[in-house]
């Protein structure tokens, strides 16, 4: 059934002229209110009221003449309720204001509808219908569309020649940007073949981290009161329990407090101190602090360094690599560390990678940055926590990168970043960083087990822990596994000897001071530095042979680091370098 | 279906329904998503109190954008009723946006939608999923009802669109691509990490919220003011989401009609629309010769790529102006500004950043890492938007046979302003 079609377009004069009525007065009312709210708008935009000129002035006065004191902190205190009375006032007149011209325009809007609705008028259509235009108004259409896609290619050409960004490129970045933008590499870094990298002490522990110096030359003889192959002394700025690294002449430390985080660079042939570049924040800018055990500080991690750079990370999360000239290529934040005794594992560097154990009680991880631009060439999750370093056993076509927490030793790939394998060998805080000799890993931690593991022959084998020992164990030093014997320096003061094929022990000698540092192989010595500063100096045999126990002139936690002739050890408050002149 | 009434059975769904959505809703309200940060200075948070339209359960909000969008398809396809989409619009306008405040809305969750697959892969809400779907499968099957009246965006405006003239259809046209520009800008910002640009320049949700910034404020006002006579700008000229209903409408299976029956051509409705959305009937004779329109249809398509490519390699070396899009380009272009003495004084956001752990160098390393992202993204605009022209042009220059007045399915926002000047009855036919 059909519907009548009411007529739509009816008019009725009376609403029309009510209706009239109310648009004519709230339309110019709503335009009157905005306008008033756009001009207090402005002045309220302009007020600073808590730095009012008049305030600013007794302020000064007042710091001028305390004598006056209670007079003017009365007037400041008035004036300064006052500027805050006004403001809020005008804050709240522009809320009631606006509500205000929002009603007026709404009823403007209703009253101007209802009008126009009554004196709506019925169509009427032109003359000449829309045939004459159709065609006509498609091709303005087109003509239209094509001129403002032309405007808007011409807009964005002028805007790409004349638009730059005003920011100033960091140096790594300049050069990420000429690779990209010419195609040819700058001055890259150099990757030193793994030859290269063994003649120089690269990281904590030398070498692949494993506590084996690649000359045999170090001196066997010395004397720091009388200055006997003392090359040079110099004090250390910043204190740090970092070990030295060296790089052909440059000799790197660095050292951090609650204010500053800085790294440290020293002519490795007179011991001046070449440049100090600070990380993170500019020193004295408050960074959020981790808790740190006194033993640990906010600069325990040892640098890396490899060819023209050295990196450096902090107990704070701040890490940072700078050429060999102390000038910062990147920096990376990598978040306070959720680690209850400090940050403690050092860096570590393989071929263009710079390798960072950064385990924590959550969201651990481990990190691999390109040395060259800092950007992340892979990451992975680590679920435990350690105090440990991490470690490169191998040759440089089978290199394993281990590393242990508070359970495993987990071996990776460290080019991918895969996990390869991994066992569980270990238990509590761990400190002491995993060893390699004899084909094998050798983990240790106090109240848990020293364990000798070999690696499986095949990538689809299975690792076997080959002997487990339980006796005295260290919390700090870090094993020390040779081809012949493995050794053990503990917190007690004891140094255990153990046959690497059953894990029997030939010997133990029980020294009177804790060893905190590690124990390094030079040749077929040992060497190994007590917490007073002691150096002993060991054969590598089956029974205990001391070849001497010499002073490094005061106490010492830091292992120290041996090239050609010479030794780099790091005391409490200075570098020393013993040697042949 | 035996035993079980049909009332019962959609009771049942009802009900279903309603549990559905408001189990999450009741723990969304009990817990934080992410827990509060803990200050070693022993600050103590304060209680919060969320406003009331904070609680509104999503189940509500998704049920009520189904009720308003069912209840416009019928006032505009059956009861043919511009009185009613009034009236829908009006409650829309109360509930989506002052009483929500504009949020959730089917325009901004493009975003969300867009941040879930190339963006930051927050996870996408099913509220908001279903806020951004629905309207576009009712657009596939009855057109842009929801621009008519369930939008509160589009329902400020049409009740502002008091004294509406027509704009030219050329003028109307080539202006209707800036909406193509925004969608692009959208999706780059999103892609880029620039944040979600639709909510940032929402220039209506501070009247909806009664506060906001006076920038935004004041483009709002603007576009109200002058929607009074060009009705609707936003909604025609800049809506990204209008864009995806435009190419959905396209294809509606029962799209509202100007006559309930046969046209008579009796050019009444010529002149109701005044989003030049009725298509006259086509002029029997054309008004050059075929193989000249052939001509231009082949030229415009061979042109095609090459313009595309054009566009895409303008929008690639343009990246600078995009990238400051981005906060913290932004940021480190002011702060380096500060550096060099050009500009005088510092802003919120350097102090806020003087105050933080992040170097000045990483930050203009991180600003030219954001930079190069814009290449590609810069790239990809440009493609789209020559794209968005190439096929505007081909839909011009594509000759078309209407022979009634029509609805333009992609630009008819249902408003219902037409059916009052139809003078064919309902049913009969009769004029």
């Amino acid at each position: 059934m059909a519907r009548r079609k009411r007529n739509p377009f009816k008019t009725n004069a009376y609403i029309v002229r009510a209706a009239s009525a109310i648009a004519v007065v709230s339309g110019p009312l709503c335009l009157l209110i905005s306008t008033l709210l756009i001009l207090n708008y402005w002045q309220v935009s302009t007020l600073d009221p808590l730095n009012l000129p008049e305030l600013i002035q007794m302020r000064e006065q007042l710091a001028a003449s305390p004598e006056s004191a209670e007079a003017t902190i009365e007037t400041i205190r008035a004036m300064d309720l006052l500027a805050r009375a006004t403001f809020f006032t005008s804050q709240r007149m522009l809320r009631t204001g606006g509500l205000i011209a929002l009603i007026a325009a709404l009823v403007f809007l209703a009253a101007l509808r209802l009008a126009l609705h009554y004196t709506a008028r019925p169509p009427e259509p032109a003359a000449v219908g829309p045939a004459p235009r159709y065609w006509l108004e498609r091709g303005r259409a087109r003509e239209l569309v094509v001129f403002m896609g032309g405007l808007w290619l011409l807009a964005a050409l002028v805007a790409a020649v004349f638009t730059r960004l005003d920011i100033p490129i960091p140096a790594t970045e300049e050069a990420a940007v000429a690779v990209q933008e010419t195609g040819t590499a700058p001055a890259a870094l150099v990757t030193p073949d793994w030859d290269t990298v063994q003649r120089q002490w690269p990281n904590f522990r030398g070498p692949g981290g494993l506590g084996k110096a690649y000359y045999t030359t170090a001196p066997v003889q010395w004397d720091v009161a009388t200055g006997e192959s003392i090359l040079w002394k110099t004090e250390v700025p910043v204190q740090g329990f970092n070990s030295p690294v060296v790089w052909e002449d440059r000799v790197y430390l660095s050292g951090a407090d609650k204010e500053t985080r800085e790294v440290f660079c020293f002519n490795a042939a007179t011991g001046e101190l070449l440049w100090r570049t600070q990380v993170g924040p500019p020193a004295g800018v408050p960074v959020e602090l981790p808790k740190v055990n006194e033993d640990t500080g906010y600069a325990a991690p040892s640098v890396a360094a490899q060819g023209d750079v050295v990196c450096a990370l902090f107990g704070t999360g701040h890490l940072a690599c700078l050429n060999k000239d102390g000038v910062l290529r990147w920096e990376k934040f990598l978040g306070v560390p959720d680690n209850h005794y400090g940050h403690g594992s050092s860096l570590i560097i393989f071929e263009r990678l710079l390798l960072v154990q950064y385990d924590q009680r959550k969201n651990g991880a481990l990190y691999a940055f390109d040395l060259d631009t800092g950007a992340e060439a892979w990451k992975q999750e680590r679920k435990h926590i350690s105090w440990a370093s991490p470690v490169l056993a191998g040759t440089p076509d089978s290199m394993m990168l281990a590393l242990v927490s508070t359970k495993n030793l987990d071996v990776y790939d460290p080019r991918a970043g895969t996990p390869l394998w991994s066992v569980e060998c270990l238990s509590g805080e761990v400190g002491p960083s995993p060893g390699y000799g004899a084909g094998m890993f050798f983990t240790a931690n106090d109240y848990a087990d020293g364990s000798a593991i070999r690696p499986p022959k095949e990538a689809s084998g299975e690792p076997e822990i080959v002997w487990q020992f339980y006796d005295s164990l260290p919390d700090i030093s870090s094993p020390l596994a040779t081809d012949t014997f493995f050794y053990l320096l503990t917190s007690r003061g004891e140094i255990i000897c153990l046959r690497p094929e059953n894990g029997e022990v030939a010997w133990v000698h029980e020294h009177e001071n804790a060893f905190f540092a590690s124990a390094i192989l030079v040749g077929d010595r040992i060497y190994a530095v007590d917490k007073e500063g002691t150096v002993l100096i060991i054969k590598n045999s089956d029974t205990y042979e001391e070849l001497a126990a010499l002073s490094l002139g005061e106490g010492a936690v830091a292992t120290p680091a041996f090239l050609d002739k010479r030794i780099y050890a790091r005391t409490m408050n200075t570098l020393v370098c013993i040697g042949e002149t | 279906m035996r035993g079980i009434t049909r009332r019962t059975f959609l009771f049942l769904c009802l009900v279903l329904w309603a549990a559905f959505f408001s189990i999450p809703a009741l723990a969304a309200q009990t817990e934080f998503r992410f827990p509060r940060p803990e200050f070693s200075s022993g600050y103590q948070h304060k209680a919060i109190h969320l406003p009331p339209a904070a609680l509104t359960p999503p189940w509500l909000d998704v049920s009520l954008l189904i009720l308003f969008l069912g209840a416009t398809t019928w006032a505009v396809l059956r009861r043919r009723s511009r009185n009613w989409v009034l009236v829908l619009s009006l409650a829309s306008l109360v509930y989506f946006g002052f009483y929500r405040q504009g949020c959730v809305c089917s325009v901004g969750s493009v975003q969300n939608v867009l941040n879930a697959f190339i963006g930051t892969g927050e996870v996408l809400t099913l509220t908001v999923a279903l806020f951004f779907l629905i309207p576009l499968v009712t657009a596939l099957y009855f057109g842009r009802v929801f621009c008519a009246s369930v939008c509160p965006l589009g329902a400020a405006q049409e009740f502002c669109a008091v004294r509406p003239v027509q704009v030219p259809h050329a003028v109307d046209t080539a202006l209707g691509m800036l909406a193509y520009a925004y969608l692009g800008i959208t999706v780059l910002g999103i892609w880029t990490g620039c944040g979600f640009l639709i909510c940032r320049y929402d220039p209506f949700v501070g009247f909806f919220r009664q506060g906001g910034s006076f920038n935004m404020l004041l483009a709002g006002g603007i576009l109200l003011a002058s929607g009074i006579f060009i009705a609707r700008p936003y909604c025609r000229y800049l809506c990204p989401y209008g864009v995806l209903l435009r190419w959905a409408s396209i294809f509606a299976r029962r799209h509202a009609s100007i006559t309930p029956a046969e046209c008579i051509q009796c050019r009444l409705c010529e002149n109701a629309c005044p989003y030049n959305a009725i298509i006259p009937p086509a002029p029997e004779q054309e008004p050059e010769p075929r193989s000249v329109g052939m001509r231009r249809l082949a030229w415009l398509l061979a042109a095609a790529p090459v313009l595309i490519l054009v566009s895409a390699t303008i929008g690639w070396t343009v990246h600078p102006l995009l990238s400051r899009l981005h906060p913290t380009v932004r940021l480190a272009e002011r702060i380096a500004a500060e550096e060099a003495g050009t500009v005088a004084g510092t802003t919120i956001e350097t102090d806020a950043f003087r105050e933080g752990d992040q170097t000045v160098p990483s930050l203009y390393a991180e600003a030219h890492t954001i930079n190069r992202r814009f290449k590609p993204a810069g790239a990809a605009l440009g493609a789209f938007l020559g794209l968005a022209l190439c096929a505007r042009l081909y839909r011009l220059s594509v000759l078309r046979h209407e022979h009634d007045y029509t609805a333009d399915k992609g630009a008819c926002l249902s408003c219902a302003r037409c059916f009052k000047y139809c003078p064919v009855e309902e049913n009969n036919g009769q004029a």
